[in-house]
């Protein structure tokens, strides 16, 4: 059985393989002591671990308010290129993800759960099949599909999810009246993210108490956090809420004096050097206009060039871009244009960055989803962070990162517009 | 049914079906300008649309009347249900069914329009694309039919409106506005391009498994 | 009939995903839509009260002018006394 108060949770009895369903049950063994799972969830204060942080019972409350079909879909499709944690969570303990999507079935009232893991991993797929098919003979619960869209940033976007398997094409969709209702169909449903799910698992075997022993009164529980950057190898690890930045990239390795921390993921913004002792949890990064996200952190080291890196990662998210809607489909690349010129410096690097300010304010908003809204997030705070190798690229004087030429941001290689699935 | 058999209905139908060609010509021309978002200095864009839509109610006007009375007309059998089912007419099977086909596209593609606020975008571009067909084949009708367009004018009519279409579809293909292709246009003819899918190299991430934990607890 | 009150308060919206950047709408209400350097609406996102018939008419014929059908009219209802 595992205990309150350590370390780790999702990751108990981890191993080189996937747990069977009998060693999961026998690691997670129910204590028994839980009242009725919606009680349980509410007092547990879950928030999404997918990015969005959307307190989980608030959103089970609305969709029992619905009527009908309903279907449950497991996010697993980690849209984001510096985050690994789904993927690893699906690989190590499929099962407890499995167990959270059960129980947030029977709390809505779905028959129904579709379990998404982008199709490009197929180590992933292979092991959330086995773990499905290990399930099959209980003639108890929700039926489990699994379902495999193409990679793409956007694909793990909650409309844009619900649409491939609706319609199949991973397009984010409009959605005017906040709170919407996604649908498959007519059957309304709930999108949760896989560490979510794993999370509501744990809750529904040791109750809310339990879950709130870790984490922040605020933000409780554990999270499990992508480690890339400045780095000897990228790593993914479980950590309670609340823990400072400084002791997580300690306990990695990670470079401890950087110039700057990516929190979030490519959406979100940049932490100070000089900022890491702040702890890891969103009252406490909210005055910093941050949040933890999707649970990435992108060390910077010293020798980086903060421009180089920004405008390499928004070359590749205005690529990842629906181009559905025109403030993000051309604004986009625009922004990525602007900060290779400023990366060049010289006078028109200074009349790009004029540029990137008005920029960011006529893109921001004006998408049907959030992408355009995180890449001007990330681009405002990296003119921010990044304002003394601005400065130096201007005067065409060498940056911190021309002592270096390596790369600390990992972006996929851009692939031929042609070529690009959405299907 | 009123068996008239006066000449001027059939020179009616005979003017009113030049008239309709040019007024159609005129209507897919500005359609064309509307599509590659002409105007906007001296004339508004939305001037050019309002053009399209009032001129496509006159030219159906016109083309009612033409095929009124052409069924008016009995000095050439043609009976109502002619006027929409192809290949059911006496007179020149051939030419009174495309002309047929033609009128029920642009039925189609009228009725859309009329009730476009209350249908799906999607639906209603997928119906207007079907104009360009529609104009095509009235075209070759106007052609076959023949009273007028083998010779003189008439056939210089035929010829410079279907010149004209054709430039301005030229224009119009060439005009597209630069999308992936295949999610955003919704042409018949539009299909998502196939391609194998290939696997995601994790550039960053090594397939090291994580330190095994002590067992039991 | 007696006097038609209009009460409440309007907002015009646009589907980003449906507009295509004709910018019919910014010649029909060019008091509520401007465009931005690639052709695409931005639209002031503050109520007008639907007393203000010049306005409102503008939103009313952009709205049908939409080649694509993208702007709707939100009604905002005015507060229960």
């Amino acid at each position: 059985m595992i205990s309150a108060r350590t370390l780790p949770r999702l990751f108990a009895n981890a191993n080189s393989r996937p747990l069977s369903l009998a060693d999961h049950e026998e690691t997670f063994r129910p204590t028994g002591a839980v009242g009725s799972l919606l009680e349980e969830l509410e007092a547990s204060g879950l928030v999404g671990r997918g990015g969005a942080g959307f307190p989980t019972s608030r959103k089970v409350q609305l969709l029992r308010a619905q009527r009908g079909h309903k279907y449950v879909v497991v996010n697993g499709m980690e849209g984001e290129p510096a985050a690994h944690k789904d993927f690893r969570l699906l690989s190590t303990n499929p099962h407890l993800v499995l167990d959270g999507a059960e129980m947030l079935a029977s709390m809505i009232g779905a028959s129904r759960v579709a379990v998404c893991v982008a199709r490009d991993n197929p180590a992933v797929v292979n092991h959330v099949e086995r773990a499905i098919h290990e399930r099959a003979p209980r003639n108890h619960g929700p039926s489990f599909d699994l379902h495999t869209p193409p990679w793409r940033y956007v694909a793990g976007e909650e409309s844009a999810l619900v649409h491939w398997l609706d319609d199949n094409e991973s397009l984010p969709q409009f959605r005017p009246g906040r709170p919407h209702i996604l649908r498959i169909g007519r059957g309304a449903t709930l999108v949760d993210n896989a560490e979510t799910c794993a999370n509501v698992g744990l809750i529904g075997r040791y109750g809310a108490q339990w879950f709130r022993e870790l984490g922040t009164a605020e933000h409780p529980g554990s999270v499990i956090v992508s480690v890339t950057g400045a780095i000897d190898h990228p790593r993914v690890l479980e950590v309670s809420l609340g823990t400072p930045i400084t002791t997580i990239l300690q306990s990695v390795g990670a470079d401890p004096h950087p110039q700057a921390v990516l929190l979030g993921g490519y959406g979100g913004a940049w932490l100070r050097g000089e900022e890491l002792a702040t702890p890891y949890c969103n009252e406490a990064l909210a005055p910093f206009d941050l949040s933890v996200g999707a649970g990435v952190l992108a060390v910077l080291p010293r020798v980086a060039c903060g421009v180089t890196e920004t405008q390499r990662v928004v070359r590749w998210m205005a690529h990842e871009s629906a181009r559905q809607c025109g403030p993000c489909a051309f604004g986009l690349p625009a922004l990525a244009e602007d900060l290779a010129e400023v990366a060049r410096g010289g006078r028109d690097g200074v009349a790009a960055i004029k540029r990137l300010t008005d920029r960011c304010a006529v893109i921001d908003g004006r998408g049907a989803c959030r992408h355009p809204d995180g890449v001007v997030r990330f681009v405002r705070s990296s003119i921010a962070t990044f304002s003394e190798d601005i400065d130096n690229h201007l005067r065409g004087a060498p940056c911190a990162g021309s002592r270096s030429s390596q790369h600390y941001l990992t972006v996929p290689a851009l692939e031929k517009e042609s070529e690009l699935v959405w299907e | 049914m009123i068996a008239l058999t006066t000449p001027y209905l059939w020179y009616t139908t005979r003017a009113t079906g030049i008239v309709t060609m040019l007024l159609f010509t005129a209507v897919v021309a500005l359609g064309t300008l509307v599509a590659n978002r002409v105007g906007g200095t001296t004339v508004g864009r939305f001037e050019f649309n309002e053009i399209h839509r009032s001129l496509s109610v006159i030219a159906m006007v016109f083309l009612v009347i033409h095929i009124l009375t052409t069924i008016l007309d009995s000095y050439v059998s043609t009976g109502v249900i002619s006027s929409i089912i192809p290949f059911t007419s006496a007179y020149k099977r051939l030419p009174v069914a495309l002309g047929a086909v033609a009128f029920d596209l642009f039925l189609a593609v009228w009725i859309s329009s009329l009730v476009k606020l209350r249908i799906k975008n999607r639906s209603w571009r997928f119906i207007h694309w079907f104009s360009w067909l529609g104009y095509a084949i009235s075209l070759v009708h106007a052609y076959m039919v023949g009273t007028d367009t083998h010779h003189g004018v008439g056939m210089l009519l035929v010829v410079a409106c279907a010149g004209a279409v054709a430039l301005a579809a030229l224009w119009r293909f060439l005009g597209r506005p630069t999308r992936a292709a295949g999610r955003t246009a919704l042409s018949p003819l539009a299909s998502p391009p196939v391609v194998a899918p290939r696997p995601r190299v994790p550039e960053a991430f090594p397939r090291t498994p994580p330190r095994p934990r002590p067992r039991g607890r | 009939m007696g006097v038609i009150r209009r009460t409440g308060q309007f907002v015009l919206r646009v589907d980003p995903i449906l507009c295509d950047g004709f910018g019919h709408c910014a010649e029909l209400a060019p008091e509520l839509v401007h465009l931005d350097e690639w052709g695409y609406p931005i639209i002031s996102s503050e109520p007008v009260p639907t007393a203000d018939i010049g306005t409102h008419e503008s939103a009313r014929y952009a709205v049908r002018g939409c080649p694509r059908q993208a702007l709707h009219i939100i009604k905002i209802a005015p507060p229960r006394p």
